[in-house]
């Protein structure tokens, strides 16, 4: 399991880049989000949803409700422009959090 | 016997006494939950064992509570932004607009330098007080209840509008003001209580907003 910390901090970053490949609901993200981390990424369903809200306040992700094929109702969200900035900017920090750890990593073992 | 949707409205019931607000974002979180009971009795679970893993899934009402109090904060904080330009621009932008008119229409329309002067004073007057106001908010009492805010809102600006169609209707069409005299008692009649009004409640609201400004502040260094 990972840290709350570290879960809270991804949430963004995680939630733009899902979106980006196409507009999408709560309940698929969490899902993709569960098994592309093999279920080691795990929210709590709920926390979700205050994130989504929060973003689209801050305008970098837009809703609409519409329908699913078997006619249920959902809430779709996608990426606005200031989102795929803030999408950019997201993975350039976490490219550079990564490199350095790496970096530091491969040290170790020199 | 269980019921799926009785125990579905007793959630949501726990939901609403925990604040979430319905329909948003209380229909989007019944979605949610209902997907979930859909995927999980697919999968071979039944109903009950479901609904009590999705809910458990969901997360306690509260923590998801505080979670969405935090986007109205913002969204708050940014409308008091937008209002505070707002009100910046009509106390200051507004006087010197009017202000500009009388001066350079005041010998057209044979103005005394006294009626001129009555005139901006009364502007000045009302950029003071709305100032004076918000500049003065700390020596104001803190009202936390937004209620009690908007009731003293209201109780400045109606018997305020009812005075300015008061002035409109009965006081000027009794006097048979020339046009300098005029534009004095309007200045005065309009902007000087006006002033009043925006200054008390700009001030009221800014020093609750400061107050609850301070609290966060002490919460998130504990």
């Amino acid at each position: 399991m990972l840290r709350k910390e570290l879960v809270a901090a991804s949430a963004e970053p995680l939630v733009l880049s899902l979106l980006a490949r196409g507009e999408s609901y709560g309940y698929a993200i969490i899902q993709e989000v569960k098994a592309r981390s093999d279920g080691k990424l795990n929210w709590t369903d709920g926390m979700l949803y205050p994130v989504l809200h929060r973003m689209e306040h801050r305008g970098l992700i837009k809703s609409r409700w519409g329908e699913s094929e078997t006619g249920r109702k959902r809430k779709y969200y996608s990426l606005k422009k200031d989102g795929k900035t803030a999408m950019a900017k997201h993975h350039e920090q976490w490219s550079l959090v990564h490199s350095v750890l790496a970096g530091l990593r491969k040290e170790q073992y020199v | 016997m269980f019921d799926l949707e009785d125990a579905i409205a007793d959630w949501r019931r726990q939901m609403l006494s925990a604040g979430i607000q319905s329909p948003v974002p209380l229909e989007e979180l019944e979605l949610h939950l209902r997907e979930e009971i859909e995927r999980q009795t697919k999968a071979g679970l039944n109903k009950p064992d479901a609904f009590t893993s999705a809910v458990q899934k969901l997360g306690p009402a509260h923590t998801v509570q505080t979670e969405f109090m935090k986007v109205d904060k913002i969204h708050s904080a940014l409308n008091w932004k937008l209002m505070e330009i707002g009100l910046t621009l009509v106390t200051i932008l507004f006087p010197l607009f009017i202000g500009g008119t009388v001066l350079k229409r005041a010998s057209y329309i044979d103005m005394t330098a006294a009626q001129e002067l009555s005139s901006l004073t009364a502007l000045a007057v009302f950029s003071l007080l709305a100032w004076s106001g918000r500049l003065g908010g700390r020596f104001l009492p803190v009202i936390q209840k937004g209620q009690i805010r908007n009731a003293i809102l209201y109780s400045c600006f109606v018997p305020l509008m009812l005075w300015w169609v008061a002035f409109v209707r009965l006081i000027v069409p009794r006097h048979d003001f020339t046009m300098g005299e005029f534009l004095v008692a309007f200045t005065w009649a309009f902007f000087t209580p006006a002033g009043a009004s925006i200054g008390l409640n700009w001030g009221i609201e800014a020093a609750a907003r400061k107050q609850v400004a301070n609290a966060d502040l002490s919460a998130s260094q504990t």
